[in-house]
């Protein structure tokens, strides 16, 4: 069994933010508009964070890109009072659209605000591109990363029907498939040999927020 | 009827026009309350000043005052049949009736702040006992049935003498009664065995109550300013000064609205009691302020300084000023436990420790840069959560006022057998 995990350069991430964009597009998230923007309603699974350390004159800026860490000790399963967010057997953390009451405990729990609520019904400025892979959320749940689940289960599915193992590289995320600066990495952390597992042994690599005891399975690599 | 039972039921018997304003003034309120409800149901939660980082608002706030308001049954139940002490028994079916309703309102607030309401009884069907919401469900239910049950046995043998009494409401009563009207000696002394043994129950039940309801916030360690030890045993003691402080408006408002015969000793015991526990509130917040302020980890320190100079910062000050300085100043006095100075003194407290829980809620989600470089959150009330809130309080007063149409507030006590005659006191004794 794989056990699914990213790999984020910053040293190759240029804060462009087409993987917001592009997680935005992939998973169907619905558009806040200006005025829902503006009372703090946005939903981006990937948000991009802007670090800034230091003071002037002396400040350092860094950029962030956030997906959901899929913690191997996840705060938000921890708390749901309906396990309508689970921890699966690959690693990823689930969310049952179905199951989910609304209370936002999970949000609460989440040290990472990696968690969006549906505040109103969700909108879209056309129906026309969404991604029938993804499930549509109604109001009144959380959403939040899949690591792009469907792509995972195609991938499963297509290795499968071809009658060979899953290898490291066939799935993509959406986020990875449009980085720009090729920053992002998503692969099996258990198999030694694939890409990500040789990435998180670099020297340059750190996990957000370790002193928590989240074990989140997201592995930025920066210079420091 | 002799002329002292009288005066118990007379308000059962006889309701002025001032009765029917009144509840048509509370119906008004919740009409347009449930307006506001079908608003949010249709619109969604973002009709209300939630958002992204201010998850929980203004209606957590007020369960998680509700569920602390109910400490008041089990105190003053506690007073009676665990420290026998008598005088309280006048107001122990009020406090009993307070805690039922301020359960019941806690429980009304979490439906209101769910997202999908139409899915709670997935918290029956899909519960996990690892969350601590499930406990506070299961601790909930438990508590409000341990209180129905001590309400019932309470109240059961006035039932039965409201039958005799009010023949024209005889069917009423005997259903309240639950059918069951035996009041010979026997059977008394049976209904006062079960009280005790279920005020012995509600004690630790209480404890569990309120640290539960605390540990769904303090056992979070994504949340500096939630995530401490302390939080528990702040709750239980918040819980105690708050229920207390209800009862004793609940008691002076009562004798001086419905003229409940109350004796005026124990609206002095009840101000000497609030009077007692207010320092140990104060010595909570004290102990947790400064551990914060001294140690200065960033995290936690930041809430702190959000709490104390930041946008909310004059609720802080009114819990720590109005609300606890002043009541204590005023309960000092003996002479000021009258029923204005412990009427105002207690309305204070209850303000004071709302105030106070909206400060362990909102400003650690206001605060939302502590871990991770977020913009700093915002919170402001619509008029959607300001009806329900206010809404749901008129749903309360209401509850309590068609409950003081159906049975005596106050525990009749038959002529020449009041409890301090059946019980002499250490005095009385050694004088005879």
């Amino acid at each position: 069994m794989a056990r699914w995990g990213m790999v984020i350069d910053l040293d190759k991430c240029t804060a462009c933010q087409a993987c917001t964009v592009a997680c935005v597009a992939e998973n169907n998230q619905p558009v806040a508009g200006p005025e829902g923007s503006q009372k703090g309603r946005n939903i981006f699974w990937n948000q991009v964070l802007a670090m800034v350390e230091g003071e002037y004159p002396h400040v350092k800026a860094r950029f962030l890109p956030r997906p959901c860490m899929h913690c191997d000790e996840p705060p938000c399963v921890q708390v749901c009072p309906v396990g309508a967010t689970f921890k699966r057997d690959d690693g990823l953390v689930a969310q049952d659209n179905d199951l989910c009451i609304g209370c936002r405990y999970c949000m609460v729990a989440c040290p990472y605000g990696v968690r969006y609520f549906n505040w109103k019904q969700p909108g879209y400025p056309t129906t026309e591109n969404l991604n029938p892979d993804v499930p549509l959320r109604p109001k009144g749940v959380v959403e939040k990363c899949t690591f792009c689940v469907h792509r995972v289960e195609a991938a499963k599915a297509k290795a499968q029907a071809e009658g060979r193992e899953l290898r490291d590289g066939d799935v993509k995320t959406a986020c990875q498939q449009t980085c720009t600066g090729g920053a992002i990495y998503f692969g099996d952390l258990d198999d030694p040999n694939s890409q990500v597992a040789k990435l998180a042994k670099e020297q340059r690599a750190f996990r957000l927020l370790e002193e928590l005891g989240t074990k989140p399975r997201v592995i930025y690599l920066g210079e420091g | 009827m002799n002329r002292l039972e009288e005066k118990y039921i007379q308000s059962l018997v006889h309701t002025g026009p001032k009765y029917y304003i009144t509840v048509a003034v509370l119906g008004l309120i919740i009409a347009w309350a449930l307006y506001a409800y079908i608003y949010q149901l249709i619109y969604g939660l973002g009709v209300t000043g939630m958002n992204t980082p201010t998850y929980w608002g203004f209606y957590i706030v007020n369960f998680v005052f509700f569920v602390g308001l109910s400490a008041g049954g089990v105190i003053v139940a506690s007073l009676v049949q665990a420290f026998n002490i008598q005088k309280f028994r006048s107001v122990a079916r009020i406090a009993e009736l307070l805690a039922i309703s301020c359960l019941i309102l806690a429980t009304i607030f979490i439906t209101l702040d769910l997202g999908r309401p139409d899915r709670i009884w997935h918290l029956l069907a899909y519960g996990r006992l690892g969350s601590p919401l499930i406990w506070d469900v299961i601790v909930i239910t438990t508590y409000l049935l341990v209180g129905l049950a001590y309400g019932y046995f309470g109240t059961r043998a006035d039932l039965v003498k409201c039958m005799e009494a009010i023949p024209q409401k005889r069917r009423l009563y005997r259903f309240l009664a639950l059918g069951y009207t035996d009041t010979s000696e026997k059977a008394l002394r049976r209904d006062r065995k079960i009280l005790r043994g279920l005020a012995i129950v509600a004690l630790p039940l209480a404890v569990a109550l309120h640290s539960v309801t605390a540990w769904i916030m303090g056992l979070l360690k994504a949340r500096p300013g939630w995530h401490s030890a302390l939080l528990g045993p702040l709750f239980v003691v918040s819980a105690t000064v708050s229920g207390l402080a209800l009862v004793s408006l609940a008691v002076v408002l009562g004798r001086k609205l419905m003229k409940l015969a109350i004796k005026d000793e124990v609206v002095k015991a009840l101000g000497r009691l609030l009077f007692l526990v207010i320092p140990i509130l104060g010595y909570f917040l004290f102990a947790e302020l400064l551990t914060v302020t001294f140690a200065r980890e960033p995290a936690a320190l930041s809430i702190f300084q959000e709490m104390i100079y930041g946008h909310f910062a004059f609720i802080f000050w009114f819990n720590l000023v109005l609300g606890l300085l002043v009541p204590f100043v005023i309960l000092a006095f003996p002479r000021a436990r009258t029923d204005f100075g412990v009427g105002v003194a207690s309305l204070l407290v209850v303000l004071g420790v709302l105030a106070e829980r909206w400060n362990i809620t909102i400003p650690s989600q206001l605060h939302a840069d502590h871990f991770l470089p977020y913009p700093h959150g915002v919170y402001n009330l619509t008029w959607v959560e300001y009806s329900l809130v206010v809404g749901v309080y008129a749903l309360g007063v209401l509850f309590f006022a068609i409950c003081a149409k159906l049975f005596p507030l106050v525990e009749i006590e038959e002529e020449g057998a009041s409890p301090e005659e059946r019980i002499p006191s250490l005095a009385e004794v050694k004088k005879s």
